[in-house]
């Protein structure tokens, strides 16, 4: 009880006690602290990269060892991060035959240009097509608030680009649809942005000073 | 009567035609010759390039380029853009990384645009001219010790070359002394900059974003968090357009205003059709 509740109460009320104060006192001894506070940190995150792809490695492990559907893929995951660890470790990055067939010299290079860059390029240019299949099929005045929105979403649309200049030049005046953007973005996004951010702050402070005073415990886990 | 099939078909059929009009108006501008649309620069462009445009030579601009392979359509010209603006103004780009898996794409954008001024006779060394700092892990704490100690936080470049003797950090001992940092983010990276950075240790921030992401950063632009923000394709063009050097984000204006005519002709005539469906109380409307 004393290890797993009482000493982790402590280390969070004090800690976080010094987090705050040390952002209001500027003393040499207050930007040490806060310098070997952030060094461990730092750390403890350069082993979460380790949690991370031991995590990853572990769970396509698991699914081709009970060859869940779709297991292949998972194979995937290992040739493609084995290529590249290979890649990176031989020679330096320089790979195992020269000439590499990368400007920049090097097989590991390639590997990251040609697939990593590619196809994860190629993957999120997909989203264009489903985003647009998708606008088209379910964006509708189904109501006054929806036709609303429409309107507002068509005009940031057409405002956004270059062909709005061309057809405002028509009008006599090439920025006006620029305009109506900057206006729909300055007034009615930025309200609601402002009252969306304003609760989360106001939310994150609240739930800080819970965990902070002991009150909120749930990060201490369940059970005894 | 349509039955659940026939609805199917149908909607595969639509959803395959709208595939193949946004694919053709796309690639359709970048095949016809000299099409361009004129256009002028956005005020949140404007304000962000005057920003780096007033720096006298050897002042240190930070620039933390946060995404990946996937945004690379929209970032990397802004990359490209601020960096060249950097070279031509001498001024020192200080380039880092909270997103390991865009480091390749960084260090080939200072290289490329290094190796474009050296083949202008204007040759710009790494660790001189340019620092490119690599990547480190824990974001926020990363910002935080940067604002103590920047060269302790990345004791070596990229390059493993030690920061400490370096002549393009000189003068640099913490974030306090960075005459601009901007932040190129494809996630919420700016945010965190504000947080732990800017607003904490007292140096102007411009960020550049996705289109998707721009609207939510315009509050911080208001408040004067942000000192010029960049989205999208257009915010590379835009800047591109200022620095006076056109290049792939300005040449994909046209297809850009294709794509969103398409969408917004296509989202019109579907209401079109639904109001008028509703009107006659047609089936399936």
């Amino acid at each position: 009880m004393w290890y797993k509740r009482t000493i982790p109460l402590i280390l969070v009320f004090v800690l976080g006690i010094l987090a705050f104060a040390q952002n209001f006192i500027p003393h040499p001894l207050s930007e040490k602290f806060l310098k070997t506070v952030t060094d461990w940190s730092r750390i403890i995150g350069g082993f979460g990269l380790f949690l991370g792809a031991y995590s990853l490695l572990h769970m396509h492990v698991s699914r081709i060892r009970r060859q869940q559907p779709g297991w292949a893929y998972s194979g995937f995951v290992f040739i493609g991060a084995m290529g590249m660890i290979i890649l990176g470790l031989w020679n330096d990055g320089v790979g195992p035959v020269r000439p590499a067939p990368d400007p920049q010299g090097t097989w590991f290079n390639w590997g990251y240009e040609s697939i990593q860059v590619s196809c994860s390029s190629a993957m999120f240019s997909i989203l264009a097509f489903f985003m647009a299949s998708a606008a088209f099929r379910t964006f509708r005045a189904r109501n006054l608030g929806a036709a609303l929105l429409l309107a507002a979403a068509l005009i940031v649309m057409f405002g956004r680009v270059t062909v709005s200049e061309t057809v405002g030049g028509w009008l006599g005046r090439p920025k006006v649809f620029g305009e109506i953007v900057n206006a729909i973005m300055d007034y009615p996004n930025m309200a609601a942005k402002r009252g969306v951010l304003l609760g989360i702050a106001l939310g994150a402070v609240a739930q800080s000073l819970r965990i902070i005073f002991g009150i909120e415990r749930s990060y201490l886990g369940g059970g005894d | 009567m349509a039955t659940h099939q026939d609805s199917l078909k149908r909607l595969t059929f639509t959803r395959q035609i709208v595939y193949v009009l946004v694919a053709t108006s796309i690639i359709l501008p970048f095949l016809i010759k000299g099409i361009s649309l004129p256009f002028e620069a956005e005020p949140g462009a404007e304000t962000f390039y005057k920003q780096l445009d007033r720096l006298p030579p050897g002042s240190h601009v930070l620039m933390s380029f946060d995404y990946d392979p996937p945004s690379k359509a929209e970032l990397y010209p802004m990359t490209v853009a601020l960096l060249r603006h950097c070279f031509e103004k001498d001024v020192i780009p200080i380039v880092m990384t909270n997103w390991p898996s865009g480091l390749g794409l960084f260090e080939k954008a200072c290289g490329d645009v290094a190796a474009e001024f050296a083949d202008k006779g204007d040759k710009k060394v790494s660790g001189t001219d340019y620092v490119f700092l690599g990547y480190r892990p824990s974001m926020s704490d990363l910002i935080l010790n940067m604002g103590v100690d920047i060269k302790g936080a990345f004791t070596t470049d990229y390059y493993k070359q030690p920061t400490a003797a370096m002549p393009a950090l000189e003068g640099v001992k913490s974030l306090r002394d960075i005459d601009l940092a901007v932040a190129l983010a494809a996630g919420n990276t700016v945010e965190l900059w504000m947080a732990y950075g800017s607003d904490r240790f007292g140096f102007p921030l411009a960020a550049g974003t996705t289109a998707i992401g721009a609207p939510k950063l315009y509050p911080f632009l208001n408040s004067g968090q942000l000192v010029g923000l960049l989205g999208g394709l257009r915010g590379a063009a835009d800047y591109e357009k200022l620095i006076e050097r056109p290049d792939i984000a300005t040449s994909g204006m046209v297809a850009l205003s294709g794509a969103h005519i398409l969408l917004i002709v296509l989202i019109l005539g579907a209401n079109i059709w639904y109001v008028v469906g509703r009107i006659t109380g047609r089936e399936g409307s």
